[in-house]
């Protein structure tokens, strides 16, 4: 009667006042976030790692969520991290990216480090079909993955637990949120720090830049990967974004790595 | 009683070994598990109070939830709970009790705490004639307002984050979840406390004894408290509730903490 899928469940690695907050991407799991909360823990920093609401579980709940049900599992996390940190800095890959930067608009956060995220929903018949959703979600509840190509460790993509599909419902969420981002960039006036791989092909690399350019804040650097892949916290490159979340952390909280 | 400056959001203490796994009931937050959870913390346990799906957000939201979410909420709650203390102790008020004694029959606990918990949905007439139409009829109805407050001591009321009504859609998941908890209480293996109030006018006190009796293991216990309503966490009685918890921890824990 197990509800979580095994291996999918959220992670808390104990620490300092400083906590960092974890946030995975669409139809993933903690587990995508997981290698990253253990670097960090190895570097001292208490690291918790969400379950978004869900996820982790099975496709079908994923069509029950709306995208406010990702932001309260976000702001859960939050608060949970409250209990032992004085300062959080939030990090999210791609959907997780993006709640990050929408819950450090509510709430005060140290900085964010935002990975593969999208400024607008990557697939652009998402976008045209949108309006036509509700009619649509009759007859059509999930769309097939395509592999994705570079950056990837080999044993790394082989164990990534993820949802075999895009449960329909979900991507239309994806699309009202990433609304949302773009109302909300303009107040975001923490530190961020974005990570994108010029090669992604799931979120084309021209996402971070418009990001970078319509963040409200003036302390915001790119870090540009090679080889990351999309999915940079279990890709080839992912202890260069380590190092780098790592080192921004240190800064916008004023404590040592 | 201080007024709490708290709302509906999840809390956690960091503390000892023992870790006290807190979940809430019904169309309530973890606001009514906090005192709870801070004379825990007092005693020098880890604690984690959990935020159930749908809960404390909006009521509208009850409409999407399914059992199945309250279960993962509580499933995270116990893996976040773990990575900071080995042992854990579940606890849970009214329907969070349920939760609590479904997690000691699948995980593993030291032991649990069951209060104030249904054994079925309550005999209100209008539920019996209703139960078999609850889903269609909740298209119609949303939701059905709570009767005035039954507090005996009128310091309970004071902060209370819940919804002021029952969402119609999620009293069948109510049902299931009570099922589910009927079928596997002869799995639970570890000792068992379980605490009702002979006020409690909401969950029969007879059905403390009908857990009791179903229960698999020979390490249980039921403990009666005398003056409070159904939330004995909040009520008259609670000194006697977190003295009788704090109790049954130290036991469970081998006298060491």
């Amino acid at each position: 009667m197990n509800i979580l899928l095994p291996g999918g469940e959220p992670f808390l690695f104990p620490g300092s006042q400083v906590g960092c907050l974890l946030v995975h991407g669409l139809t993933g799991t903690p587990q995508e976030m997981r290698w990253m909360g253990e670097y960090l823990a190895v570097h001292g920093y208490t690291a918790l790692g969400v379950r978004l609401f869900g996820h982790a579980t099975r496709p079908e709940d994923l069509n029950r969520a709306r995208w406010r049900d990702w932001l309260a599992s976000v702001e859960d996390g939050y608060h949970l991290l409250r209990g032992a940190c004085s300062h959080i800095v939030l990090m999210g890959l791609s959907l997780g990216g993006a709640l990050s930067m929408v819950f450090a608009t509510q709430f005060p956060v140290a900085g964010v480090v935002a990975m593969s995220t999208p400024i607008e929903t990557p697939d652009p018949r998402a976008r045209l079909l949108r309006p036509i959703f509700p009619l649509l979600y009759l007859v059509w509840r999930y769309i097939p993955k395509e592999k994705t190509s570079g950056g990837q460790d080999a044993q790394a993509t082989e164990e990534h637990l993820q949802y075999p599909v895009y449960p329909t419902r979900g991507i239309a969420e994806l699309h009202d949120l990433l609304a949302e981002l773009r109302r909300a960039l303009i107040k975001l006036h923490v530190p961020v720090l974005l990570i994108h791989d010029r090669g992604d092909d799931s979120v084309p690399a021209s996402h971070a830049q418009v990001l970078y350019d319509r963040l409200g804040t003036s302390d915001k650097e790119i870090l540009w990967l090679e080889n990351g892949g999309h999915n940079i916290p279990r890709g080839i490159e992912r202890e260069k974004a380590f190092e780098a979340a790592a080192a921004f952390v240190s800064r916008v909280t004023g404590s040592p790595a | 009683m201080k007024s709490s400056p708290h709302g509906g959001e999840p809390f956690f203490f960091p503390g000892g070994r023992v870790g006290c796994l807190l979940i809430h009931g019904f169309t309530a937050s973890p606001q009514e598990m906090r005192l709870l959870g801070e004379h825990l913390a007092g005693q020098g346990h880890a604690v984690l109070g959990i935020r159930l799906f749908a809960h404390a957000t909006h009521l509208e939201d009850m409409v999407r939830a399914r059992w199945r979410d309250w279960l993962a909420s509580a499933e995270d709650g116990f893996h976040l709970l773990r990575d900071v203390s080995q042992r854990i102790v579940a606890m849970g008020l009214s329907q969070g009790g349920a939760l609590a004694l479904i997690l000691a029959a699948r995980f593993p606990v030291l032991g649990v705490v069951a209060m104030a918990t249904p054994f079925d949905l309550p005999p209100d007439p209008r539920l019996r004639l209703l139960r078999p139409i609850l889903r269609p009829l909740s298209l119609a109805l949303k939701s059905i307002a709570k009767g005035p407050p039954t507090w005996v001591d009128p310091q309970a009321a004071v902060g209370r984050v819940a919804y002021t009504a029952y969402p119609v859609r999620a009293v069948p998941e109510v049902e299931g979840l009570l099922a589910a908890m009927r079928q596997i209480l002869p799995e639970v293996r570890v000792p068992a406390l379980l605490m009702h109030s002979r006020g409690d006018t909401l969950v029969p006190p007879g059905d403390m004894e009908r857990i009791h009796d179903r229960l698999g293991t020979a390490e249980k216990t039921m403990q009666w408290v005398e003056h409070s309503s159904h939330g004995i966490t909040l009520d008259a009685d609670r000194e006697t509730v977190f003295a009788a918890a704090a109790d049954f921890v130290r036991r469970v824990a081998g006298g060491r903490s």
